[in-house]
């Protein structure tokens, strides 16, 4: 088949012993970035991005590309460790690694997100290979109003991530739109609850914000309970049983489907999408009860679907240059810099370049798993280490994470305030995640309901004419209405059989 | 009752040694990360100007179109002056902290703004609010690259001209879809202002970025958009949008089949994005001129222009009298857009 061929070409490039030496560094460098939390791969890849200039093109790529996928791995470590979510993507981890880390199984959780992330990366490239042109004439036709589809089908999620109570779970969301209002309109300059003040312009910075409310409410909430290290018995396992493993198997398949599909999407990264996943996962998975409390499959999928989307994203990142998130748009003037010239010919005009890239992104996962397997071990333990060490440890790692994004250091006073508002959040048992859903994707609600609303001329009428949003705002009404029904079909049997709701 | 003696059974060297082994490991995880911090503080030990790293202030998100001119300059900065000029991205707030907190910084040429249409003339006329600060109070250094504008259409556009598309939206009023993000707001508005078409006759939708728009374009979602060449080409050249005119004097190499607005009918026509370079008001003479000069050489060099021209930017170096009189004079022309536009009144 062509696409093989090009495919092996690509490897013959790739394969040299140079490029070999790229990726490994790139896989290195990459993955120290990701693990700081705040420094993402879109902090990596501009700060070595210079250092890339001094190579030829072709191992220039191949390290760019393995700087970038490292950072993706490499997010995950400090979620599951210490419950501070580097960037958006890694903020699902944390629901169930950190639950995994205190009850001792940090290696096991380690070990799945790295082999999921290879997994679900190695399909999802596999889908860029076979799928990328004909996926990139399908997202062409998404325009604002079938996005506005896919917000509505993204916020029903606010609904079953509350926990226990909706009515909380929906005034978190409420804070955390209020918290996004907060800067200045992107149509006219209007300013919205600025108070005259420059720095409020600017609005609130999501990673200070959601560093602040989970790793440095933890780090307050663990001082308050005494606690005398993450996890203080034995470390029972450092890797994996087979029979986890086993267990995984499917919601691996199922988080690259999703993934790759959803990252396909121009807007859909891998933030948003990692909650999807973990979301549809938690719906269907025989150990739903388990999530929430240390269910290895809710690593497993947000893990698989990050690195999925990743691949995703590169479909109409090289067919149509339309950069899925901002450490791609930072790759793509990279390889812009380097003659990519992206765009729906790309594949025909620079099969070189492209099939290089994606031969290199193939082997920088291969060789992310065989870098991040044997130092689960060693991340694992530092859960053991005294809480007197770790949590100034933590705090500072939090404090120039959110400094690195902005280099501002109204972020990091964000970061200590929101420490504080979730611990209140926390007595008050107010969840934090559609706290956190509300703050992704609100922005990019009212851009497309704004836009969706200006195609109609001034009206929403327009989504009358376009079945797929329907059929996308439909989905999302049945997913709250089931999730709605499920639960109050469950508060009865509770109500009649005294049972104990299983959350 | 058990008896407290000293514990030396295995267990507990056991326990003792993994949590010696816990703290050992942190001690080398610990020691590489201040590594790598540290080696960021290393510093030149050069004299005169500049001697030490130079702060490059990008008041937008990396990958952006400012952001890569920052990024180009700074690689020629770094290797012409043997000092490292890092860009250093502040978004959000479009770009108005950013830019407040470059040209607010002390005036001794360590902070410098990577100046651009959207900081400037853009931020001020454009924006419904008096900005907090004053737009003008700054030290302008030069322009140095120019992005070209193009009119677009979606490829199964009913018309196939900007003359056409004026008979279509005359003909059809409140049917076109006319999309913008950043330059393709004054862009587009101009051909409305000089075919005195009253806005209400066009559904008007914002965008975020040159690519959705683009985007956009190609699915037929929107039908008229004014966009940037690095934006557009692959979209023109794959058909997948088509393109009514450049905005230019004369005809591009990039896309040579393009007709300009001239030869549309239309030559008062003019809008481009630019960047440019600007730093905090006092700027010491001698590093304004060490500026103007190295810039002006780079707008000659090869190397420079080989990375411009990857990124779809023109050349157009303007010093600094003849930069400050350009953004008073396009300054001028997009209030009276505004107005047109309805943001100010």
């Amino acid at each position: 088949m062509d696409t093989f061929a090009l495919l092996l070409m690509g490897f013959s490039n790739a394969l040299t012993l140079q490029n070999l030496l790229m990726a490994l560094i790139g896989s290195i460098l990459g993955t120290l970035v990701g693990v700081l939390p705040g420094i993402g791969p879109t902090a990596g890849l501009a700060i070595l991005l210079p250092v890339t200039t001094l190579l030829d093109p072709i191992p220039a790529i191949v390290m760019l590309a393995a700087v970038y996928y490292g950072a993706m791995y490499g997010g995950s470590t400090t979620s599951i460790l210490m419950n501070i979510p580097g960037e958006i993507a890694s903020i699902v981890t944390t629901i169930d690694g950190y639950q995994m880390a205190k009850q001792g199984r940090a290696g096991p959780a380690l070990a799945i997100s790295a082999i999921s992330s290879f997994v679900a990366g190695t399909l999802g490239l596999v889908g860029l290979c076979l799928f990328a042109p004909i996926l990139s004439e399908m997202a062409l036709k998404l325009g604002p109003p079938e996005r506005f589809g896919i917000m509505v089908l993204a916020f029903s999620m606010v609904i079953s991530m509350s926990g226990k109570s909706i009515l909380k779970g929906l005034v978190s969301a409420a804070i955390g739109m209020a918290i996004v209002l907060v800067g200045i309109d992107p149509y006219l300059g209007l300013g919205r609850f600025t108070y005259g003040t420059i720095t409020l312009v600017g609005g609130f910075d999501f990673i200070a914000i959601i560093m602040g409310l989970f790793a440095m409410t933890e780090v307050f909430r663990s001082i308050g309970a005494q606690v005398s290290a993450i996890y203080d018995a034995p470390l029972r396992s450092l890797m994996i049983k087979w029979r986890e493993l086993k267990q995984c198997i499917t919601c691996m398949l199922r988080a690259s489907v999703v993934g790759f599909f959803l990252g396909c999407l121009p807007g859909c990264g891998p933030g948003v999408v990692s909650f999807i996943s973990y979301d549809f996962e938690k719906r269907i998975s025989k150990n739903r009860g388990n999530f929430g409390n240390g269910a290895i499959e809710g690593v497993c999928a947000p893990e698989g679907a990050n690195n999925a989307t990743t691949a995703g994203g590169f479909v109409p990142l090289l067919t149509l240059g339309i950069p899925p998130s901002t450490s791609l748009a930072v790759l793509l003037g990279g390889l812009m810099i380097y003659g990519l010239q992206p765009g729906p010919l790309l594949f025909e005009k620079q099969p070189v370049f492209v099939w290089t890239i994606i031969a290199s992104m193939y082997i920088g996962n291969v060789i992310l798993l065989i870098l991040n397997l044997p130092l689960v071990g060693m991340w694992a333990r530092l859960v053991k280490v005294p809480y007197h060490i770790i949590a100034p440890l933590i705090l500072l790692f939090c404090f120039i994470g959110t400094y690195s994004v902005r280099n501002s250091l109204f972020d990091v006073g964000t970061c200590l305030a929101f420490g504080f508002i979730g611990l209140v959040m926390s007595k008050l048992e107010i969840p934090f995640i559609p706290l956190s859903l509300a703050i992704i994707l609100s922005p990019m609600l009212e851009e497309v309901l704004r836009q969706t609303i200006s195609m109609g001329g001034g009206s929403i009428g327009v989504l009358l004419e376009r079945p797929v949003a329907l059929a996308l705002i439909g989905a999302g009404f049945l997913a709250v209405g089931l999730t709605l029904y499920l639960r109050l079909r469950w508060a009865r049997a509770e109500e009649l059989f005294g049972l104990e709701q299983a959350e | 009752m058990k008896k407290k003696k000293l514990v030396l059974s295995r267990s507990s060297f056991n326990e003792r040694r993994n949590a010696m082994k816990s703290r050992v490991i942190l001690g080398i995880v610990l020691i590489c990360f201040v590594c790598v911090f540290v080696s960021g503080l290393a510093g030149a030990q050069q004299k005169g100007y500049p001697n030490k790293p130079i702060d490059l202030v990008v008041p937008y998100n990396p990958g952006g179109g400012t952001d890569v001119t920052a990024r180009i300059l700074s690689m020629y900065l770094s290797k012409t002056w043997r000092v490292a000029v890092n860009v250093v991205n502040k978004p959000g707030g479009r770009g108005i902290p950013g830019c407040y907190a470059a040209i607010s910084a002390k005036p001794d040429g360590y902070t410098m703004l990577c100046e651009g249409h959207a900081t400037s003339s853009i931020m001020d006329a454009f924006s419904a609010e008096k900005l907090p600060f004053d737009w003008r109070k700054r030290t302008w250094i030069c322009r140095q690259t120019v992005d070209v504008v193009f009119y677009l259409t979606r490829p199964d556009s009913p018309f196939t001209s900007l003359k056409g598309m004026e008979k279509y939206i005359k003909e059809n009023p409140k049917e076109l879809r006319w999309g913008e993000s950043g330059i393709g707001l004054a862009s587009g508005a101009q051909f409305f202002y000089e075919t005195k078409i009253p806005l209400d006759m066009v559904k008007h939708v914002t965008f975020t970025g040159g690519a959705m728009t683009t985007a956009s374009l190609a699915g037929s979602h929107i039908d008229f958009a004014a966009q940037q060449l690095s934006e557009i080409k692959g979209f023109v050249d794959a058909k997948k949008v088509r393109a009514l005119a450049v905005i230019w004097p004369e005809r591009v190499p990039q896309l040579p089949q393009v007709p300009t607005v001239v030869e549309e009918g239309f030559p008062t026509i003019d809008a481009k994005g630019w960047h440019g370079i600007s730093g905090p008001p006092g700027l010491p003479k001698e590093i304004v001129d060490k500026w103007v000069v190295t810039l002006r050489e780079a707008a000659e060099s090869e190397m420079f222009k080989k990375y411009a021209d990857a990124v779809y930017k023109v050349i157009a170096f303007l010093g600094p009298k003849e930069f400050r009189e350009y953004v008073d004079a396009e300054h001028k022309k997009y209030l009276e857009l505004a107005k047109m536009l309805k943001i100010k009144k």
